[in-house]
Order: C-alpha cells, then sequence, then structure tokens
C-alpha cells in the first residue's frame, strides 16, 4: 500500500501561498483556522527560505497518542485522520504535535476552542465517502476519488510534493542530483545551477 | 425515542404546568380575600407599594452585619443566573426560535460574549453553593428549613451543573440531559418556594400598601 | 662495515635484515592508516543550510520568521518541547500518578486494618467546645465538594483513555470526557476563589510553632500510643493546609494559563503549565486521601468539628491540649444540656429528643 506524505522543497517555495488559499477554498476551512501555512525564514535577505507546512502524517503520530478520548485513526494509506464526533475539544493535540497542525476554530476564552480542525490529505474523514456530512465536517475527499491533494496539485513551482513516500523522494532526489553542488555556494540553489562560466562568480 | 419525548411531549407538558401554575398561583394570592383596612387612609397605598418593590433589594440595616453572607452570595447568585438565562448565546437562540418566532420573523437580542457567560455561570455557582452550605451548616437555617427547601437548591443546581457540562454544544446527550432537568424544575416551580421568583413583587407590593397607607414608610 | 666481532657473511646477513627493517617501516609511513582524515588540502566546504535547518529544528532560529498565517506559534517551524510533553504525560504521569495514588489507597485501607480507628481513650464526654465558625465551615465544605468534583473530572480525563475506554467504548465516553472537561474547566476559577478566601482565614492559626517538631518526631501519635501536643492545630493540620495551598495555588495559576488561551500563550507556556498542574494534582489528590481518612473514620470525634462546629472537650484535650487548656482558662465549655440547645434539640426532663431534621451526634 501506498505510504502518503507531504514534501515541501524549500528550494524551490517562493511563498506565493497558492497552497494555503487553494487548501481553505476546497474544504471550506472555517473562519479564522488555517489547515496549511507557509513559514518564511530571513525573508528578504539572500538565503531566504519558505516552507509549506501543514500536517506531516506522522506514522506514530504523537497527536494520536495524546488524545484522551482517542480519535484520532491511519487509514491504510498512512493518512492519519480524527473523528470530529469523538474530538471534545480539549486541544492536547496542538500541544503534542510539533508542527502545529491542530488547529480550533474558536478563539478559546475559558478554553472554548470547539473541535479541532486540520490537514486530511485531502481524504476527508470517517462519515461515508464524498457524502454531505463529510463534506461539511471535513472538507473533500479527493484520494477516495484518486486524486492527491490540492495544494500540492495547486504549487505554482511544484515545491510542494504529495503522495507515496517513494515516489516523493525518488523525485527529490533527482532534483538533488540535478542541483548538484551549488547549494553549498552561499546556500542558494539556483544561483550557480550550472557549471557554465557565465553564471559562476557573479554574486560573489 | 427518549430525546422526542424531552424535546416533544414532556417540554409542552412542563410549559404548561409552570405556566397555569404560576398564573394560579399569582392570582389566588392578588385576587384573594383580604381583611379590609377600615382606618382612615394617611398616605398613599399605591406609592408604598411601589417604593417597597425596590427599597426591599437593599438589606435591612440592622440585620446586615449578621446576614452579609446571604446577601453578597445571594445577589452573586440571582445576578449571575439571570444574566445567564438570558443573554447567554445558547440561551438566547433558544428563546427565540421557541417563544419569540413567528411565520418566519422572529425577535431576538444580542448575547453576552462567551467569556463574559462563563464568569456569570462561575459567580451564580459560588453563590447557591455557598447558599446551600449555610442553610445545611448554620443551625437555625438547618432547623427552620424543610424538604421544599433543600430540594429547590439542589435541583436548581442541577440545571446549572448540566448545562455546564453540555457547553461544548455537541453531543446531544448531554443537551438532553440538560433538558430534562429544566423540564423538572419547570414542573416543580408552581408549587414550591421558587414560586418566591414572582410573589417577591405582590408580597412587598402589599406590605408596601399596607403601611403606606397608614403612612408609615417601610 | 668492517667490524672485528663478526664474520663478513654474518655483517652482510645484518645488513640485509636492516636493509628490510627500514624497507618496512617507510612503507608503513605510507599505509593509509596513517594518512590524515582531512580531505583535499583545499578549505572545508560547509553547507550553509545546515545552520539554518538545524536552528530550525530547535526553535532557536533568531533571525525573521513570519507567515502570511497570524495565529498562535504560526512561525515555530519545529517545537521539540511537543514530543518531551507527549512523553511525559503518556508515560510518566499516567504511570506514576496512578502508581502513586493506588500505593497511598492501599497504604490508608492497611494502616486502617491494622491499627483501626483512633479512638478516645477517655471516650466522649459530651461537653463540647466550639472550634469552626459557621463561615469557616462553609469555606471547608465548599472548597472540599469544588474539589472532589476536579479531582474526580480530571482524573477522567487523566486515566479515561487506558482505564475507561475498554470498558465504555470511545461514543459513551466521549460524552463523559466532554462532560468532564467543561466542568472542570468552569469549576477551576471557583476552586482558586474558595482557596483564596480559605487562604486568608485560616492561615493565621497554621504556621508553624513550638510543639510541632516534637509533634513530628512522636510520628504525630498515629504510630504507638505516645501523646503529642498541639496547639488549635497540630503539625499534621498545618502541613496538609500548607500543601493545600501551594500546590493548591500551583494548579490554580498553571490551570487559569490553560484555560485562557486567548491571551497568545505559545505551546511551550502551555505543556510547562500542564506539567505542573498534572504533577500538583497528583500529590494534592494523594494527600487528600488521607486527610479525608483521618477527618472521617480515622479519629474519632473529628469529622462533628466540621458538620456541627462544636468538639467535645476530650477530644480537644487528646489532640490539641494546648488549645484544650486555653479553653479551659477562658471559660469556654459547654455542657450537653447547653449543646442539646444550641443544636435546637428540645430537652425533655432527662431525654434528649431529636428534631425531625437532625441526626445524633453521639
Amino acid at each position: 500500500m501506498a505510504r502518503m506524505k507531504f514534501y515541501c522543497d524549500a528550494e524551490r517555495c517562493i511563498e506565493c501561498n497558492a497552497c494555503v488559499t487553494a487548501c481553505k477554498n476546497e474544504n471550506e476551512v472555517p473562519w479564522g483556522v488555517n489547515r496549511r501555512r507557509v513559514v518564511t525564514i530571513n525573508d528578504g535577505v539572500p538565503g531566504e527560505r519558505s516552507l509549506s507546512v501543514a500536517c506531516m502524517h506522522c506514522s506514530d503520530a504523537p497527536c494520536a497518542t495524546v488524545c484522551p478520548v482517542d480519535c484520532f485513526y491511519t487509514t491504510d494509506d498512512g493518512v492519519v485522520l480524527h473523528d470530529k464526533d469523538i474530538c471534545i475539544g480539549c486541544g492536547y493535540c496542538f500541544y503534542a504535535c510539533p508542527f502545529g497542525a491542530p488547529q480550533f476554530p474558536e478563539d478559546g476564552a475559558f478554553a472554548s476552542r470547539g473541535k479541532m480542525d486540520k490537514c486530511t490529505f485531502c481524504a476527508g474523514g470517517p462519515e461515508e465517502d464524498n457524502s454531505a456530512d463529510e463534506y461539511q465536517k471535513y472538507g473533500s475527499n479527493r484520494l477516495a476519488e484518486g486524486k492527491l491533494p490540492l495544494c500540492a496539485e495547486m504549487c505554482s513551482t511544484k515545491s510542494l510534493l504529495a503522495g507515496d513516500a517513494n515516489v516523493v523522494a525518488d523525485i527529490f532526489r533527482k532534483r538533488v542530483v540535478k542541483r548538484g553542488a551549488s547549494v553549498l555556494n552561499k546556500g542558494v540553489s539556483y544561483q550557480n545551477a550550472s557549471l557554465r562560466a557565465s553564471s559562476v562568480g557573479k554574486d560573489k | 425515542m427518549i430525546a422526542d419525548f424531552i424535546d416533544g411531549p414532556f417540554w409542552y407538558f412542563s410549559l404548561t404546568v409552570f405556566t397555569i401554575g404560576i398564573i394560579w398561583k399569582l392570582v389566588t394570592i392578588v385576587f384573594g380575600k383580604r381583611k379590609a383596612d377600615l382606618s382612615v387612609a394617611r398616605g398613599s397605598g399605591i406609592s408604598g407599594a411601589i417604593k417597597t418593590i425596590f427599597s426591599r433589594f437593599k438589606a435591612d440595616k440592622g440585620m446586615t452585619p449578621h446576614i452579609r453572607l446571604q446577601v453578597v452570595a445571594g445577589y452573586m447568585f440571582h445576578l449571575g443566573l439571570f444574566a445567564l438565562l438570558f443573554f447567554a448565546a445558547p440561551h438566547v437562540l433558544f428563546l427565540e426560535e421557541n417563544f419569540f418566532s413567528f411565520e418566519g420573523m422572529s425577535f431576538s437580542w444580542t448575547p453576552m460574549p462567551h467569556w463574559a457567560f462563563i464568569i456569570a455561570s462561575e459567580f451564580a455557582f459560588l453563590g447557591l453553593l455557598m447558599l446551600w452550605l449555610h442553610r445545611v451548616l448554620n443551625p437555625v437555617s438547618r432547623l427552620i428549613s424543610t424538604a421544599d427547601d433543600h430540594i429547590a437548591s439542589i435541583l436548581t443546581f442541577v440545571v446549572m451543573l448540566t448545562g455546564c457540562l453540555a457547553l461544548l454544544e455537541s453531543f446531544n446527550e448531554l443537551r438532553l440531559l440538560h433538558r430534562f432537568s429544566v423540564e423538572l424544575f419547570l414542573i416543580y416551580f408552581p408549587f414550591s418556594r421558587l414560586m418566591h421568583a414572582f410573589t417577591f413583587i405582590p408580597s412587598r407590593a402589599f406590605t408596601g400598601a399596607w403601611f403606606g397607607r397608614r403612612g408609615i414608610s417601610s | 662495515m668492517s667490524n672485528r666481532f663478526m664474520s663478513k657473511h654474518s655483517q652482510k646477513f645484518t645488513c640485509q635484515i636492516y636493509f628490510f627493517l627500514y624497507l618496512i617501516f617507510f612503507l608503513c609511513l605510507l599505509s593509509p592508516l596513517n594518512v590524515s582524515a582531512s580531505g583535499p588540502a583545499a578549505s572545508k566546504i560547509n553547507n550553509p543550510s545546515n545552520d539554518l535547518w538545524i536552528s530550525v529544528r530547535h526553535n532557536t532560529e533568531s533571525g525573521k520568521v513570519t507567515s502570511q498565517v497570524k495565529s498562535v506559534d504560526s512561525t515555530v517551524l519545529i517545537n521539540p518541547q511537543a514530543d518531551r510533553w507527549t512523553r511525559f504525560r503518556m508515560t510518566q504521569l499516567i504511570n506514576y500518578g496512578l502508581f502513586i495514588l493506588s500505593v497511598v489507597a492501599v497504604v490508608i485501607m492497611l494502616f486502617y486494618l491494622f491499627r483501626g480507628r483512633i479512638k478516645l481513650e477517655e471516650g466522649l464526654s459530651g461537653i463540647m467546645v466550639h472550634r469552626f465558625t459557621d463561615y469557616e465551615r462553609i469555606l471547608h465544605w465548599m472548597l472540599a465538594i469544588v474539589f472532589i468534583f476536579l479531582a474526580g473530572t480530571g482524573l477522567i480525563l487523566l486515566f479515561g483513555r487506558p482505564l475507561l475506554i475498554p470498558v465504555l467504548g470511545h461514543e459513551f465516553f466521549s460524552v463523559l470526557a466532554s462532560a468532564s472537561k467543561e466542568g472542570h474547566n468552569l469549576f477551576g476559577p471557583i476552586f482558586f476563589v474558595s482557596l483564596l478566601l480559605m487562604l486568608f482565614r485560616f492561615v493565621r492559626r497554621n504556621i508553624y510553632a513550638k510543639g510541632d517538631l516534637t509533634w513530628l518526631l512522636k510520628g504525630g501519635g498515629l504510630i504507638g500510643k505516645s501523646h503529642v501536643t498541639g496547639g488549635f492545630f497540630n503539625m499534621g493540620e498545618k502541613t496538609w493546609y500548607w500543601i493545600v495551598i501551594l500546590t493548591g495555588l500551583a494548579i490554580s495559576v498553571s490551570g487559569l494559563v490553560l484555560v485562557l488561551p486567548n491571551f497568545g500563550q505559545g505551546r511551550v507556556i502551555m505543556e510547562l503549565s500542564h506539567v505542573v498542574h498534572g504533577i500538583a494534582a497528583i500529590i494534592l489528590v494523594s494527600v487528600s486521601f488521607g486527610h479525608i481518612y483521618l477527618a472521617t473514620k480515622g479519629t474519632e470525634g473529628t469529622l462533628e468539628s466540621m458538620k456541627t462546629g462544636y468538639v467535645d472537650i476530650k477530644w480537644a484535650e487528646e489532640h490539641h491540649d494546648r488549645w484544650a487548656k486555653e479553653c479551659h482558662d477562658n471559660d469556654r465549655l459547654i455542657s450537653a444540656e447547653d449543646y442539646a440547645k444550641l443544636q435546637g434539640r428540645v430537652v425533655l426532663d432527662q431525654n434528649v429528643s431529636a428534631s425531625p431534621l437532625m441526626e445524633e451526634t453521639k
């Protein structure tokens, strides 16, 4: 069976936030909830990096480990999902997730967060596939239609990859080989992408 | 099935008992036969009645040092309860849907923010617990308290507690538990001391009118 | 080369041996074992991205980290404390917490089985002394009721998954857990307020004084039959008071941090608060087992102090001799007849008849 993973290629991400917008639109994500976010380090400085982060669909998901009502489950494809009917909105999954994937719709005064919502790898939830109930609670179920998550499909530079881990890893491996040692120069990969003399020593 | 019963027939039954019970009790009080006051009126009964309704909100000066806990906890409880009953968002919605909507139009008002709702309920719980504990622990109060007094306090507490447990507004079982306790409360209401919520007005008015007619400020 | 001591043949042989030894020596010098690990003599190339990603991994990135998403912690790519906290809660807090609570409960049960109820040596006399006012008793029971509720709901949330889900199933347990979570969060601040009221009311009587160390060294009279001295509160009660106040304050403050996330606290603060909250709660609940036992089944004549506010003078003399002496000196003793009247029981001739709502305090 495939093991679904995301990979965001930090060398290619241009912080366009198309993935964020695509996710919010496709899944009708409520106000204040951000299933996917783009984080930029050293914005505006050479060597700036951006990463698109949502849920990492961990093999040993800490959110699933810590949930007091055990509402998480992992599908055969390795996608980590949860059951909103069981969720009590305690927020522990948010504390346990190193990536901050769980989100809550309400502002939380007196810990009234509402039910947890997070990236589902566009795989819906425990309700029947592609039913109205499922869409209303969890967003679209593209995986059941044989499609990949919309964030990766919409990525303008194909930095965000989603799919079977082996396939994704292979794509990235090819990229790394092609980029070669140029990354070692100032940490910016496409600056000296080829060994042609014209591009060498340009920005030293 | 139980859900349909609680949301349906039992709700209407409890509402009917509540409404008819209150009207009946108030009618018997207000229109009951009273001893005629044959003395010459020295002051206005009506102004005395109205003044007394409001003046009794402040505790008697001589009593205050002895009943400080009852006054403080009493106001905490009643004000908190009033605020959360009529201004908590789920209640505003409930009242609008069940009492104030007709043929597609409805009347509603702005609820208070969620944090204010919680704080109001905390005041209400604090006040109610302190008052009931005082009733149980003070030997005089304990002696003069009847079963009605205890049941009223505990039933009110149960209504508030079930409401608190259902705060997430997600699980039907908890909502039904709260609604069921409310219905029991409504049925119990007209036959108990809880009627003080309505009878305090004619009670104070009568005392105020009686003394006002004799020219005494009470 | 010429040598008086060796024949020409031997000398040649020796030279050959030396030659081979030197050859082997030079070959050894050339061996890869001797070659240093540093590569080409040119400068070492360091991957400049290394530092960036290491600081991201440990969340020590000090440069500008931004995101268009403006929620709490949205610029934190990796929170390294998250895993530590998860492991703390699931392995240490749950396991050690359950262990501690069970051990304390079992020890108390064993103590009761072996020692039995600690009765008064001379028995109850019927002569009473006033100990706690109405307000003090109201405060105590207020705090006790709220504490029991909070402890119950908290323990359901902590131990529910390993202990209750196998019994109740997921759906029913999540209803119970949701009710527990909402109740726990709402009653928390009420506990805080009650705790502060208790703190101010009882603090003066709980300052450690002379005689407390003696009490401690004698084991508080729990072991053996030696007499221990005590003031209004003995050392054990004072210690319980301070445990309640200190752990209670820790629980309350950390609880308030947890229950008001709308002030923008990051996850690390929340995780720390949760750790404090959990540990303090386990301590408080386990010591409360001891308090509840001693105050009810453990010693004769104690529960009355909190129920009626009056205690038997014999109980006072045995457990709080210094305070009992004060009561004697200030003539605060109340005869059995007067006490019955105070409790609203009418005394007819020699019999004491109870009013229908009162239970006998014998």
